[in-house]
């Protein structure tokens, strides 16, 4: 092949060439090659994900890239769901949202994760972006139904508002009205998400906005829209693809067969949610279109026990993805190991996750069954009070082909319930035979052990979850030293210190980020580490007061470690700590 | 899909194209010190040196006596469910910013909720509302048989509400089935009885608080029982001084 100079290919050239590839990886090797790419390739880049908004700042993705259409950001740390990381910590979009607002006026999609976000950030966005398009806020909060209102008000163009489990706040006075800001005259909604908002909607604003938006095709209801409106909606938008339901706990026959017709003539509905408290009477509404269904999500109905659940999935073939409540049991999932021979992901979530007896007749069976009935399965997350390694070797010998396995044994150090052993065997045959794993969650009663497993087989992983496991420092190291994909690693509550980190120090460089808490790690050593690596931002987590005030050898609380070309952040709060706060170091 | 701005390209860290530094890439050439290590590679040899680590890979594994609790594959007994173990002092209190709580990682260590752990299991904070509350309409559902209520189909799910009590003093823990009760005399008078043994017996010595969902710790008698049974986490029996 005759090499050609990037000089002799008119700039046009190459950017329609460039506007085909879009995956981040492939753009970022193009603007390796030289410098002419390099430029072409900055201007033309419309989409861009960080991964973590501390990584970089505003400015400087502003500068070398002129042009973005599209941005997502990622802010806290992933265990923030579960409440580990204190309030007030960060991740903070305000400041990229000002900084977008001037720079780039055709911006048309925003995407955020677990980042706080203000009403007048949304306001700004409201006012900022002429042609934007697609709002998604997963897992936020900071906002209230006002910003809310504004978006409503002001986005034209919108096509996309979804608010994933974000945290709204409700204002008493445009509670539920910050729907029919919607002018007349919109009609371009696609898909619309609220089913975290805890109040209620405006249902004749609601009525209204489905009626008169025809390419509606995602409709996520929040839990107070009650299912006898439901038909209302259903008769407006007929062609919807993806239905969330409200709650329903009074059957009542009329409303049913409302529900039936409703249904019979959604024919393109093929995912449902919802069914907060629902009369599980109400299910037989559902059968005529489960044949369609290619996912459903039943992990807020509480209401739905073992059997209705049986009927239910045995009637859809086509189902690519569950999510439900371990009332669905061994003998539940086995039916649908049975039916559903197209499934690739499958979430089982506990019903009484702090009850120390098992309430239900879920055990590692279940999971079993479907791994040997469903060969597509690829994605598990399972929640289960007991596990054995054979159950685990079964697993992983029949789904090599897992990507994401997340295992959660609820009580801490489970061992193997027929052994007595660690489970240390079970999760080594996972990452041995599934070779393509890309996220692993370990629970039960592990030793060091299963990280040698970990380091030497899990070549492709990404992200590792680990939790009460491990007796040394070598099982860090098995890790850092191993996987040579691994790009996020949580850890609590482990016996993990200081050595097998700083052993590892320039491994940190090459993930996004390592979060451990409850574990052995010195202040000494975040010091350090923050020091000796300009390229990571080393914050230690800590409420009890000065690190300083504590023996250096005392372990902190919590650390978040994570690569960063904009060097310390400016908005850290009182309680994170970092290599500068001692007085006797200063600024390095 | 990460974005990879100037920084290390994991597999081959010395290969660039052209310094990225002309761009204005903020990258920061500092060498990074061998006092921590070399740049990763997969083998024991680098921590041999900050680590005493016994290369024969047979089966004794011990380096240093820091670490003597290394071990594999022995067979333990079952542990005990996490929410009993108490391996705290007797009176201990459980005010997170205890300094003295800060010793080496332990399952019960976690400060911030009382004798449970926080973030454990790991689900999200609104699907434990939800789990709570379909406990608590359950429960009721049992003991007032509401008319209008939903009908279950198949076998029910336990309907238990059972709740961890701590009496002040008292090193072992109990469960009390808060289903049971409507009132807060019934719910004393089996506390009292169950802490028979380990307490005094006039009722009045104690006070009955509770942990509500927002972990904040509340006098049982200042709120309705409505409100009490809704919220409640877990009880504990506290001496009231005179």
């Amino acid at each position: 092949m005759k090499m050609m100079m990037g000089s002799s290919f008119p700039e046009e050239v190459l950017e329609h060439v460039f506007s085909f590839i879009e995956r981040d990886k492939d753009r970022n090797a193009i603007s390796t090659v030289c410098q002419s790419w390099y430029e072409i390739e900055r201007w033309s880049r419309r989409r861009v994900f960080v991964g973590n908004c501390y990584a970089v700042s505003p400015a400087i993705l502003i500068k070398r890239f002129p042009d973005v259409r599209c941005l997502e950001l990622k802010g806290k740390p992933h265990f923030a769901d579960f409440n580990l990381v204190p309030e007030g910590w960060g991740a903070y979009v305000a400041p990229w949202i000002a900084a977008a607002s001037s720079a780039y006026p055709w911006l048309e999609e925003i995407r955020l994760k677990r980042m706080v976000i203000p009403d007048d950030s949304l306001e700004l966005i409201s006012k900022s972006f002429k042609n934007f398009k697609v709002l998604v806020l997963s897992s936020c909060e900071g906002f209230s139904t006002e910003g809310l209102a504004a978006i409503a008000a002001n986005c034209r163009n919108l096509r996309e508002l979804d608010l994933r489990e974000s945290e709204v706040e409700d204002l008493n006075q445009s509670s539920g009205h910050w729907l029919s800001h919607f002018p007349d005259n919109y009609t371009s909604l696609v898909s619309l998400n609220i089913a975290c908002l805890n109040s209620e909607v405006s249902f004749t604003a609601l009525e209204r906005l489905v009626g008169r938006c025809p390419n509606l095709r995602t409709l996520r209801l929040n839990r107070a829209v009650p299912l006898d409106r439901l038909a209302i909606l259903l008769h407006r938008a007929p062609q919807l693809v993806e239905l969330g339901t409200g709650e329903a706990s009074d059957l009542r026959p009329d409303v049913l067969s409302n529900l039936l017709g409703a249904f019979s003539r959604c024919k393109e509905l093929k995912s449902l949610s919802g069914f907060w408290d629902v009369a599980p009477g109400y299910l037989t509404g559902v059968y005529p279109i489960c044949p369609r269904l290619t996912s459903l999500n039943l992990s807020y109905a509480a209401t739905i026990q073992s059997s209705d659940l049986i009927k239910l999935v045995s009637q859809c073939q086509n189902l690519q993805k569950l999510w439900v409540l371990d009332y669905i049991e061994d003998l539940g999932l086995e039916a649908l190991a049975a039916s559903c021979k197209d499934l690739r992901e499958l979430r089982v979530f506990p019903s009484e996750p702090f009850g120390v007896e098992p309430n239900v007749l879920l055990t590692e069976q279940g999971l079993v069954s479907v791994s040997e009935g469903c060969p597509k399965l690829h994605s598990v997350l399972y929640f289960c009070r007991q596990m054995s390694n054979d159950a685990l070797r079964t697993i992983a010998r029949n789904r090599p082909n897992m990507t994401r396995f997340r295992l959660c044994i609820i009580e801490p150090r489970t061992p193997d319930y027929l052994t007595l052993e660690s489970l240390d065997m079970g999760f080594g045959a996972i990452v041995e035979h599934c070779n393509d794993l890309r996220r692993l969650s370990l629970s039960g009663l592990l030793t060091d052990r299963v990280f040698e497993y970990i380091g030497t087989y899990g070549k492709k992983l990404e992200m590792l979850s680990v939790a009460f496991a491990g007796d040394s420092d070598l099982g860090l190291h098995h890790i850092l030293s191993g996987c040579e994909n691994l790009r996020k690693l949580e850890i609590r509550d482990c016996p993990f210190g200081d050595k097998a980190l700083l052993a590892n120090a320039a491994k940190l460089e090459t993930m996004r980020s390592l979060w451990m808490s409850s574990c052995s790690v010195s202040f000494g050593a975040c010091k350090l580490l923050g020091q000796k690596m300009p390229m990571l931002n080393v914050e230690v987590i800590d409420e009890r007061g000065p690190p300083d005030s504590r023996p250096e050898s005392c372990p902190v609380e919590k650390l978040y470690i994570y690569r960063t070309v904009s060097g310390p952040r400016l908005d850290m709060p009182g309680f994170v700590w970092t290599k500068d706060e001692d007085s006797a170091l200063g600024l390095s | 899909m990460e974005l990879q701005l100037g920084l290390a390209l994991p597999s081959n860290p010395t290969s660039k194209a052209f310094d990225l530094n002309y761009y204005g890439i903020e990258a920061n050439s500092k060498e990074v010190d061998h006092v921590i290590g070399p740049c990763y590679t997969p083998s024991y040899e680098n921590i041999n040196d900050i680590i005493n680590i016994d290369n024969n890979n047979n089966n004794k594994r011990s380096f240093g006596q820091a670490f003597e609790n290394s071990t594999r594959d022995r067979v333990v007994p079952r542990t005990l469910p996490l929410l009993l173990w108490n391996n705290n002092r007797p009176n201990e209190e459980d005010d997170p910013k205890d300094l003295e709580n800060h010793s080496l990682f332990a399952a019960n260590k976690n400060v911030g909720d009382g004798d449970g752990v926080v973030g454990w299991p790991p689900i999200k904070s609104w699907r434990k509302r939800l789990c709570h509350e379909n406990q608590v309409v359950r429960a009721w559902n049992n003991n007032l048989m509401v008319e209008n209520g939903y009908v279950c189909g198949g076998r029910r799910a336990s309907n238990s509400m059972y709740v961890k009590v701590k009496m002040e003093g008292v090193v072992i823990a109990r469960k009390v089935d808060l289903s049971q009760h409507h009132s807060f005399e019934t719910l004393t008078d089996t506390l009292m009885d169950m802490f028979r043994k380990s307490c005094e017996k006039n009722s009045n010595n104690y006070k009955l608080i509770y942990q509500d969902r927002e972990g904040d710790w509340l006098f049982a008698q200042d709120v309705p029982w409505r409100t009490f049974i809704r919220s409640v986490q877990r009880l504990k029996l506290l001496k009231s001084s005179g």
